[in-house]
């Protein structure tokens, strides 16, 4: 009667489970990989709009505060995309007849709202709310990145689960004093968290309440 | 059941007899133990029972949806677009932040306050309005469905001519064609068909039009009316009137048949006086208000009454008579013979009415013939009850029989060929005209037709033109409550599908095509109120000081009232009322409420024809046979239920089913009672017989769904006495540490000697969380998904129970077994002590449900909530999460209000404190039986409510702690064995 297994067949057994572990952590990395990803996170990404509207020329040229177009971000949840008398009241005087310009000028001849493309787009079960983040001291270049220096706006941060839980795990190093909360060049600086802890004790905030579930999920 | 009856009846109570201690039932099915009831129960959901499949098969479906199960998560969905208003919205708010209007939306004509909860101007919620004294916040279901109703997509969406669509400009263009021949012989043959209503718009713009056409004849008709209370009034008292109870003074009150708590206009309006009477004389130890009912077949106020007789409902004129001649003075007609029992109750009755004169009150039911009620209305008056318990004003309803004629004139002289033309404002007679009138033949008859309603319904079928009419949510009106006070209706958004006004349809056939319903309605108001007075109309909700004017020194009119002949005593009498969640029918296209449990059979898309057991057992009829119920020349087909507490040889037919034309949600299920009534006799038929046809109908219960293994779950306590603890109740030992609530504890405590089973609760649930409706499929695979539930019970004889209702959300254990089982974590503690379900974490085990010991969890099996059209869509709650299938869900405590009140809370620098949120239930309660709040500061509703010698918690042995308790119901006799 033959030999049912072979003399190899220990080695290969044994090649084969260790194939088979080193294939699962490799599986594990490459998917980490793959959803931590920018291609998949969307990271970078800056959807065409309408019109090419350029934070860094009129935020860092001109100057012109978040709060002058995103005027409810302080009230509300959203920030606010702004209505096209915003951009109305400074285009009505110059750059009257930019090419660039006429989807904006068109909105308000026709009284058709401008169709701008969503660049942060959060998942429909997540409740996301400015106004407490800027109440609990988080500026808006944490999230939003150096808006200043986009000349077409793009997602900046991953937008994951993960990402959010990192600052609601701990967010005494993000925690600015209110005057700097839309400074876009701010830094932490060596203090910053005992600054941070300090801001997180006067308003009660409480990281294990911020793990919550049901903070961001309803 | 079949076999003989005796005996049956017997076996069941011979059933319940066996019983150590007290035990509730739910449903006859139940005493009897029947396997396939067992088989319904023994099933986690009730439609997940394997089909007959071999092994293979199984693991087949099991592979397949291991595989499928993981696909809905992937992928991002396609890019959101962002569109900016235009304008400047200084003056709006912000786009996600609600706010709210101040309006109403009417039912029968009359208002029910609502304030309108609208995000980026879509309506998505009615509150009852707080600070309108005929609501303090409160609605009924009704009301909490009209938002749903805005926006049904089978709304008529245009002007049709001859079935095919037509536009506005063609409409108008026919109107003035017509009324050039109507002005030439000053509307002569012009006929206009109303329902009754309370706009004092409405009634000056048809007042204004018979200037203009002196011969046009106005008709007034309301399927489910008080015409003959009217009729009552003005033959009690000589006059027409508008009669209310006011429960809240009352200390006695005897209803024959008059469905005081259940669904109607007035619901709301006794439910706050009745309860505001019961809560204080049981909690302040004044007197608390005693009810006595006589009724033929079950209600809300049977269920609720301290005591409840079972009498046929033509029995009730002579007791009526009785009771007239014992306590009245002069004018009662001779009293009739009773039986010993009938002698025994009425006449304990009387002397209870006489000892409370001035805080008693009498009630017939506004069916029962008008000699009746006026009797009953004769001896209030004469008990010295006007002005106290029965208060009388100027009429609030228009047109009354003095200006309008019935339709039964308007199909006289239709046949007859004297109609030229007819408009039917709103009202739909080809449905709901009895039968006998043969309305749609006469119509036929008028060379021109023309019908204005929400949907095109049967009589728009019938009709030349027919116009699409605005919703009240969308239109400027105004209207009034059963107490008269004015409400202007505002538009919470542009008509959706380019309905106009009513008042613009008016305007159409006065010559004003161009009038608007907001300058039309202000044009009422100019002389009352000036611009500012009507802004703060507006902003309030209601105009102040607009009830309507009491009647005083009302005289009882000496005359005698004879009653109407009885009916036979052979055979079997059909009483004839609305359906309870779909009324007269007008709500049969909205899927929320013919999902709605019926109140006390928990029926859902189907009307039956309730018998008693003993009938059942006498004729060989079950729940579910279709029978043949024949009367003279008429005959009605539908399928019985076997009610437990209908009277012996009574048949009860619900209206609001059967409908040819409304849409696709209401079309062609159940019977029509409408056909198989009769003008002169609308609600009552004797002489009747009952027969089974040998087919069968599937009816879809929630009843046997999600039962608990509870022995008690309703408690009773005798007036002033203490529950006495169950010994499990003290053996709270947990396995797991504690949990700390430092700051709040958010509780629930539900006192059910308040709640009347109205099911406001389920549906301001289902409007504010998103709930879907599942269909009657779903429901019998025991699949529906409402997150509040409430539960009918039975105690004692099944010919003759006591019935008790238990809403039951989810109760949020602090050692929530459904949290230990999930293999996810996806239910989870929140620190204020809520059991969170974390839906995108949820993959569908359904672990949780089946460790749920009280059947909370709801499992969406399909994309329920998936809309039939994009429209439909735009009343969801952007609060609130839309669950996709495969998760499980269940009652939040509206985490979505709490969530919001803390943001609130945080951004103003303040804490965050119980009295900040309020559950969409607790809100829309009228008797406020539902008390939210934060166990942890004493002085709350529900920390003062959990202290109350009445209070417990379902199922304590299990040590569970649940939040969600109870208040024990208060019965003269307490629980059966105690002491």
């Amino acid at each position: 009667m033959a030999q049912i297994f072979h003399p190899g067949a220990d080695t290969r057994l044994r090649l084969a489970m260790v194939a088979l572990g080193g294939g699962l952590v490799l599986l594990f990395v490459a998917g980490d990989r793959f959803f931590g990803s920018d291609w998949f996170t969307g990271r970078g990404d800056h959807p065409a709009q309408p019109v090419p509207f350029s934070h860094q020329h009129h935020v860092a040229g001109l100057g012109i505060d978040c709060r002058y177009c995103h005027d409810q971000v302080e009230r509300t949840a959203t920030a606010g995309y702004p209505p096209t008398y915003t951009c109305m009241s400074c285009h009505s005087q110059i750059w009257t007849g930019a090419p660039v310009l006429a989807p904006v000028r068109a909105s308000l001849a026709h009284d058709e709202p401008i169709r701008w493309q969503k660049v942060y787009d959060l998942p429909d079960f997540v409740y996301f709310d400015h106004a407490i983040h800027l109440k609990g001291g988080v500026g808006c270049s944490t999230c939003h990145g150096r808006v200043d220096r986009m000349p077409i706006t793009a997602q900046a941060a991953p937008l994951t689960m993960g990402w959010c839980l990192s600052c609601h795990r701990d967010p005494a190093p993000h925690l600015r004093d209110p005057a700097d909360l839309f400074a876009m060049d701010w830094q932490p600086g060596p203090d910053q968290r005992q600054k941070g802890e300090a801001r997180m004790a006067r308003l009660g905030i409480e990281p294990a309440r911020l793990q919550n579930c049901y903070t961001c999920h309803r | 059941m079949t076999g003989r009856p005796e005996r049956e009846i017997a076996a069941l109570r011979a059933q319940l007899q066996g019983e150590r201690g007290p035990r509730l039932w739910r449903s006859l099915e139940e005493i009897a133990e029947s396997p396939a009831f067992a088989r319904v129960l023994g099933a986690e959901f009730g439609g997940f029972a394997l089909p007959e499949a071999g092994r293979r098969d199984v693991l087949r479906a099991m592979a397949a949806s291991i595989l499928l199960a993981g696909l809905p998560g992937c992928g991002k969905g396609p890019p959101d677009a962002v569109l900016p208003r235009v304008a400047d919205p200084a003056d709006d708010p912000p786009p996600d932040r609600p706010r709210q209007y101040a309006t109403a939306v009417t039912f029968e004509g009359f208002a029910r306050p609502v304030l309108a909860t609208t995000y980026a101007g879509r309506p998505v919620k009615l509150e009852g309005n707080p600070d309108h004294p005929a609501s303090r916040g409160a609605t009924d279901a009704f009301t909490q469905a009209a938002v749903l109703e805005l926006y049904d997509p089978d709304r008529s969406q245009s002007p049709t001519l001859l079935g095919k669509e037509s536009g506005w400009d063609q409409a108008v263009q026919a109107m003035v064609t017509a009324r050039r021949d109507w002005l030439r012989n000053g509307g002569e043959g012009v006929r206009l068909l109303v329902e009754p209503t309370t706009s004092p718009t409405f009634r000056r713009q048809i007042e204004a039009l018979r200037q203009q056409l002196p011969q046009l004849r106005l008709h007034a008709f309301e399927p489910v009316g008080k015409e003959r209370r009217e009729a009552a009034a003005r033959l009690a008292f000589g006059r027409p009137l508008a009669l209310r109870y006011a429960l809240e003074h009352a200390a006695v009150v005897v209803s024959l048949e008059d469905d005081l708590l259940g669904p109607g206009p007035a619901q709301v309006d006794h439910a706050l006086g009745w309860s505001a009477r019961r809560r204080g004389g049981h909690d302040a130890g004044a007197e608390a208000i005693r009810l006595h009912v006589a009724e033929s077949t079950p209600t809300l106020t049977g269920a609720m009454a301290d005591t409840r007789r079972i009498v046929p409902s033509a029995r009730i004129p002579a007791l009526v008579a009785v009771l007239a001649a014992a306590l009245g003075r002069d004018g009662a007609p001779a009293a009739p013979e009773l039986s010993a029992d009938e002698r025994g109750f009425v006449s304990s009755w009387a002397s209870e009415l006489r000892a409370h004169r001035g805080e008693a009150l009498l009630a017939v039911g506004a069916h029962q013939p008008p000699e009746v009620q006026a009797l009953a209305l004769r001896v209030n008056a004469q008990l010295g009850q006007l002005g106290r318990t029965l208060l009388a004003s100027e009429p609030v309803v228009w047109p009354g029989a003095e200006a309008a004629g019935t339709l039964q004139e308007l199909v006289a002289d239709m046949a007859a060929g004297r109609v030229q033309a007819l408009v039917v404002l709103g009202a739909n007679p080809a449905y709901t005209a009895p039968g006998d009138l043969d309305f749609t033949a006469a119509l036929q008859k008028v060379p021109w037709r023309l019908h204005a309603g929400l949907h095109r319904d049967e009589t728009a079928g019938f009709c030349h033109w027919h116009l699409p009419l605005a919703h009240p949510l969308e239109s400027w009106s105004d209207a009034r409550t059963v107490d008269g006070t004015a409400t202007i209706l505002q538009p919470t958004v542009r008509p959706l599908f380019g309905g106009r006004s009513v008042h613009e349809v008016v305007a159409l056939l006065a010559g004003d095509p161009w009038a608007r319903d907001r300058e039309i309605v202000r044009a009422t108001w100019r002389d009352r109120l000036d611009d500012d007075a009507w802004r703060a109309a507006l902003r309030q909700g209601f105009v102040p000081g607009t009830a309507a004017a009491p009647v005083g020194d009302l005289a009882p009119s000496p005359a005698p009232i004879g009653l109407p002949p009885a009916g036979g005593d052979r055979g079997l009498e059909v009483v004839i009322r609305p359906d309870p969640s779909i009324w007269d029918g007008r709500f049969a296209n909205c899927a929320w409420l013919q999902e709605l449990p019926k109140p006390l059979t928990k029926l859902t898309w189907d009307n039956v024809l309730l018998v008693s057991p003993a009938l059942a057992a006498e004729r060989g009829l079950a729940t579910g046979d279709v029978a043949r119920i024949t009367l003279g020349d008429r005959e009605l087909r539908g399928p019985v239920w076997v009610q437990p507490g209908q009277a012996a040889h009574t048949v009860t037919a619900h209206l609001g089913y059967g409908r040819k034309r409304i849409g696709r949600v209401g079309q062609g299920i159940g019977y029509d009672a409408y056909a198989f009534r009769a003008s002169t006799k609308p609600w009552l038929g004797t002489g009747a017989e009952i027969a089974a046809t040998g087919d069968r109908h599937e009816l879809a219960t929630t009843q046997p769904h999600h039962r608990m293994d509870e022995y008690r779950p309703v408690r009773l306590v005798a007036p002033g006495k203490a529950l006495e603890a169950r010994p499990e109740e003290e053996n709270q030992a947990s396995l797991y540490p504690d949990w700390d609530y430092p700051e709040i504890a958010w509780a629930m405590v539900i006192d059910l000697d308040l709640c009347i089973g109205c099911n406001a609760c389920v549906l301001a649930c289902q409007a504010e969380n998103n709930v879907p409706s599942v269909g009657k499929h779903e429901i019998g695979m025991g699949r529906e998904m409402h997150w509040l539930r409430v539960d009918a019970y039975h105690d004692g004889d099944p010919l003759d129970p006591s019935f008790y209702f238990q809403p039951v959300p989810c109760m949020h254990c602090e050692k929530a077994p459904c949290e230990v089982g999930c293999p996810v974590n996806a239910a989870v503690h929140t620190p204020d002590g809520l059991n969170a379900q974390v839906y995108n974490r949820c993959v569908g085990t359904r672990t949780c449900s089946s460790y749920c010991p009280y059947k909370v969890r709801r499992f969406n099996w399909f994309e329920y909530a998936k809309p039939a059209e994009p429209i439909v869509a735009a009343h969801y709650n952007p609060e609130v999460t839309v669950r996709a299938r495969g998760v499980m869900e269940k009652c939040t405590y509206c985490i979505q209000r709490i969530a919001r009140a803390r943001i609130d809370a945080a951004l103003e620098d303040r804490p965050l404190k119980g009295s900040d949120v309020i559950t969409a239930c607790a809100a829309v309660c009228p008797t406020t039986a539902i008390r939210f709040g934060d166990r942890n500061d004493g002085a709350s509703e529900v920390a003062r409510a959990q202290k109350s010698p009445r209070h417990y918690g379902l199922l304590e042995e299990l040590g569970v702690r649940p939040r969600t308790t109870y208040l024990a119901r208060i019965a003269d006799q307490g629980e059966k064995g105690e002491g």
